[in-house]
């Protein structure tokens, strides 16, 4: 079981990962590298999304085969988006 | 005795009686039993019967189309008529039929084969069983409201939409789309609990890779469905939202200019190939162990079977894309998908040898279920081979919406319901304990096969016959495929009248069965454990039917074969007690067995088919009334229901006295709106059907929350790969891995979209049709909040584990405010955008996405403020954070809330940031 402090640590955490990725359009990233601001803020939200699903979900101390099961139905949603973009690319 | 007893529901509940509120169970011949009933035998008979039933009502129209095509002009049907019943004909036979069938028998025979007392939530399986009984009776109303979906059972775009549905059909069709979706949730139920059953509840010594071939087949079939049928039910919701906000052609999804059509079948078909496995599956369950059984052997190589299975199972979700050829994919997609295609049809070749060889080395007995399941084998493989000709894309083209298809498809799909058929007769000794009449059995088999070959055969002649079409040219002669020669010179009609007496003969056949089994019922054919010579699985070890508990003892392979070992030795064995959200119990272990009982299954699955009917006429102006008047009654539900459970408390007065502020409110609102009573008097019937549905149904909803009901998981059972996850968690995660496609469905389907529209092109098309200003701060602010209650849950949890009442109501109260300021920020935002920009739901792929897309996930912040009401109220009283509770349930209804956490953080950037 994870501790208060480090939940808290986390939260600041993801609080100042939103902000960021936020500010890379203030700063008119979007604009000059929209390609580059792009990876970088979806690079980002996996970052959250991971720290979210490790750390509150608990999936750390899961066993495996609970990260499986979440990573299946993720790569289901990958063909599908995959699939169906590209088919009309 | 271990007395562990943990409350995924609430606290215990002594005070309330040591025994189960639910009672026990009515006897057989009391029709209380079947409507109470949980147990995983009962609802196995109720699935079977109910889905024989709908194979009736399919085969009725089945007869009408065939009969409609007795010759090639108009005849006794009309030409909506003849649409409505291909459609309802297609849909009642693959989803009403098919799968529920199989699923009869497993809800029956699975327990058994894997030594479980019962399925992980039992409660919950009943529920499955009921909402697909009401959702085939949904569809049937659908009948009774003007005309039935007229579409075909692919409900292809744009033909799916309100403007081109005759006007006479447009209640009926989203009554059918409705019916669906409901139908989708009680296989997604279904699914979690057979795959939280399968994985933890399996008799010790018992590995994954030993138990019987058919419960190897429905694992499969549950893993498949739970992702597949979450894709269909994406593309069902969106497809209501055309039918709902977006009447225009060239709006809304499916009718949009930006690959609308195309992302239907995208959306589909990523759903129906899988489809056509999760129907066949089973049947090849059944085939492995008949053939086992008749030849009196173990399936020749067996580990290499269950790898094919596992492998088609898993390529099913890649191969969609033949079912396009003829759309606007492009080339390379299409040549990928061809080989995907040819290379999924090599597991099935070996399954087919491997089948074919058991039967080879072993010695055959040729009784009814085997000839049942040989034939169906001869049928799979011609349907197999026929298949591959349409995955091969030049083939297609030619062989697309023609009766080859349709041939094809029915020798696959009906083949499996053959197969399905020699599982009746194989299992009816076990379940009914007497023996069916082998003589009637072998004439069923012979007018089957004759019926069927003499129905489906004729269909590959007259291969050009164009599908679907309610008349077609007789007089044309068929001819080979890609030449000019003619075989026969004897026009279309004769094939089809050919088919049409097949048909009935097929039909009859099944009289035959439905005689035989009923007769038999009453016959002095009385069996043991077991009729057949050569068995392998574990249903076969006890009396024929099974006793209410299963086995004699605790069901055990430790040794490398079964042994049961005294219920005594083993009772200790209740280590926690999963309860599918009610309260649980602490109560004698050995009193703790498969005999609970609940009417709120039954009750509440009701309340839904009454909710679908009314959504499928309410009016646009309307549509979020009922839902928000239901809101104060939930709240009332709750402050009453949680006093009676729980003993009354100020928080109790609290949440009854709130709900009248609360209605009071929304009636002022709804005043502004629409006026009061003008408006009320002006409201439909649908209008007061949805509100007594919703209202009703969130009633039915706490009152199972605080029903008392437990169902103990036995310590000595084998648990990998998921030892130390309880049922409930289990339960949970597999949840969200079909959220998880859900939401991925929506937010590929803006994906789709925005790549075709050109993906930075995108804001320029939403300024085209109307957005002036779409800030980022309303998203960032709603990013804030929600990682806030995020963290504020697991406060929640971290305080219930410390025994902290004020710590975890203190925290999950936050987090409500925290998810009411998320709405509220929503709420203004969207006013903005809607109202004031007129920037509307059907305002173009950029609004239509990003409305639907956030709207789902603000759907699910509004169900877990609800669920949050529910567990301060527990809370309140003692639940989660009290000796020995170690705050489970908070962790479960937490990883629910961090996963619509999860989703918005992709939402955030690219409804926002990247917009």
């Amino acid at each position: 079981m994870t501790s208060i402090r480090t939940y808290t640590i986390i939260f600041g955490a993801l609080m100042a990962v939103s902000t960021t990725q936020a500010a890379l359009e203030f700063v008119g990233l979007l604009e000059a590298q929209y390609w580059i601001a792009f990876a970088l803020i979806i690079g980002l939200s996996v970052v959250k999304a991971v720290t979210v699903a490790g750390w509150y979900m608990h999936m750390r101390e899961e066993p495996r085969a609970i990260t499986y099961l979440a990573l299946a139905g993720l790569l289901g949603v990958v063909a599908l988006t995959a699939g169906a973009g590209y088919s009309v690319l | 005795m271990t007395e562990d007893v943990h409350t995924n529901g609430g606290t215990d509940s002594h005070e309330t009686g040591g025994h189960d509120d639910g009672g026990h169970l009515p006897p057989k011949s009391s029709v209380k039993r079947w409507l109470v009933t949980t147990n995983h035998k009962d609802v196995g008979i109720l699935y079977m019967i109910t889905a024989l039933f709908f194979l009736v009502f399919g085969g009725i129209l089945a007869f009408m189309i065939r009969m409609q095509l007795w010759q090639s002009g108009p005849f006794i049907l009309t030409d909506l008529g003849y649409n409505q019943i291909v459609t309802a004909h297609g849909l009642l036979m693959v989803f009403w039929f098919l799968s529920p069938f199989a699923f009869g028998l497993a809800n029956y025979l699975v327990p058994l084969q894997i030594g479980a007392d019962d399925l992980a939530f039992p409660r919950l399986n009943a529920m499955s069983y009921w909402l697909y009984l009401f959702s085939g009776l949904l569809l049937a109303i659908s009948f009774f409201q003007g005309s039935s979906l007229p579409t075909g059972w692919t409900l292809y775009a744009p033909l799916n939409l309100p403007a081109f549905i005759p006007p006479v059909a447009e209640l009926g069709s989203l009554s059918a789309i409705i019916a669906l979706a409901l139908f989708i949730a009680s296989v997604t139920i279904g699914s979690v609990n057979f795959i939280t059953t399968m994985y933890r509840m399996r008799a010790e010594g018992l590995r994954m890779r030993d138990i019987p071939l058919f419960s190897i087949s429905i694992l499969l079939t549950v893993w498949m469905m739970l992702f597949a049928f979450a894709a269909l039910l994406a593309a069902l919701m969106l497809l209501s939202f055309d039918h709902i906000f977006a009447g225009e052609v060239g709006t809304g999804y499916f009718g949009s200019e930006e690959g609308g059509s195309l992302l239907w079948t995208h959306l589909f078909w990523f759903f129906g190939h899988p489809e056509v496995y999760i129907v066949f599956f089973p049947a090849l369950g059944v085939m492995a162990e008949v053939v086992q059984t008749f030849s009196g052997r173990r399936l020749v190589g067996r580990k290499w079977f269950i790898i094919a299975m596992a492998l088609v199972a898993i390529q099913s979700f890649i191969v969609w894309m033949h079912h396009m050829f003829l759309t606007a994919i492009n080339l390379p997609i299409k040549t990928v998908i061809m080989v995907t295609t040819i290379g999924i049809s090599l597991p099935f070749d070996l399954m087919v040898f491997a089948l074919i060889y058991t039967m080879i080395k072993g010695q055959v007995r040729w009784k009814t279920p085997f000839l049942f399941v040989l034939g169906s084998i001869v049928l799979f493989i011609i349907g197999g081979i026929t298949g591959v000709f349409l995955g091969a894309i030049v083939l297609d083209y030619s062989f697309r919406g023609t009766y080859w298809v349709v041939a094809h498809f029915h020798y696959t799909m009906a083949s499996g319901a053959v197969a399905l058929v020699g599982g009746i007769y194989y299992w009816y000794p076990k379940i009914t304990g007497k023996m069916y009449n082998e003589f009637l059995g072998k004439v069923h088999f012979v007018a089957a096969f004759v019926g069927f070959n003499l129905l489906y055969f004729p269909m590959f002649v007259v291969w050009d016959t164009p599908r679907r079409w309610f008349h077609y040219n007789g007089t044309v002669a068929p001819e080979i495929p890609f030449t000019n020669i003619t075989l026969f010179e004897t026009g279309f009609t004769i094939w089809h009248q050919m088919a049409t007496v097949g048909a009935f003969v097929f039909g009859f056949s099944f009289l035959i069965m439905f005689y035989n089994l009923f007769v038999s019922l009453y016959s002095d054919r009385v069996v043991d454990e077991s009729p057949w010579a050569y068995t392998g699985s574990a249903e076969w070890a006890v009396s024929s039917p099974p006793p209410e508990g299963n086995f004699p003892g605790t069901p055990s392979f430790a040794t490398g074969k079964l042994s049961f070992l005294s219920r005594a030795e083993t009772d200790g064995g209740t280590e926690t007690a999963a309860t599918d959200g009610g309260v649980a119990q602490a109560t004698e272990a050995h009193e703790q067995h498969v005999d609970h009982t609940s009417w709120w299954p039954l009750a509440m699955s009701l309340t839904a088919l009454i909710l679908g009917l009314g959504i499928s006429g309410l009016e646009t102006s309307y549509f979020i009334w009922p839902f928000l008047f239901a809101i104060p009654a939930f709240v009332a539900f709750i402050g009453i229901f949680g006093a009676r459970s729980d003993g009354y408390t100020h928080l109790h007065g609290a949440f009854m006295g709130a709900s009248m502020p609360l209605l009071a409110l929304f009636a002022l609102v709804f005043h502004l709106h629409h006026g009061i009573p003008g408006g009320l008097a002006e409201a439909n019937q649908y209008f007061w059907i949805s509100l007594i549905g919703i209202t009703s149904g969130l009633g039915t909803l706490v009152a199972m929350g605080y029903e008392s009901f437990n169902v103990p998981t036995p310590t000595m059972s084998e648990q990998w790969p998921f030892e130390g996850v309880s049922n409930t968690k289990l339960g949970m995660w597999v949840f969200l891995g079909s959220d998880i496609i859900l939401f991925g469905a929506f937010i590929g389907s803006y994906i789709f979209m925005r790549i075709r529209a050109g993906w930075t092109n995108w804001h320029h098309i939403a300024e085209l049709n109307g957005l002036e200003h779409h800030p980022v701060w309303p998203g960032l602010l709603n990013t804030y909040l929600l990682l806030a209650s995020s963290f504020t849950v697991v406060l929640a949890l971290a305080y219930a584990k410390r025994g902290s009442k004020r710590g975890t109501v203190g925290a999950l109260s936050v987090t409500f405010i925290g998810a009411t300021l998320f709405l509220a920020n929503k709420g203004i935002e969207w006013v903005d955008l809607y109202i004031r920009q007129g920037w509307q739901f059907d305002s173009g792929p950029a609004a239509s996405t990003f409305y639907l897309t956030t709207g789902l996930h603000a759907a699910h912040v509004v169900v877990g403020m609800l669920i949050m009401l529910f567990l301060i109220a527990r809370a309140y009283t003692g639940a989660y954070w009290s000796e020995g509770e170690n705050g489970h349930t908070i962790e479960y209804f937490g990883l629910y809330w961090h996963f619509v956490d999860i989703v918005w953080l992709f939402l955030f950037p690219l409804f926002y940031i990247l917009f």
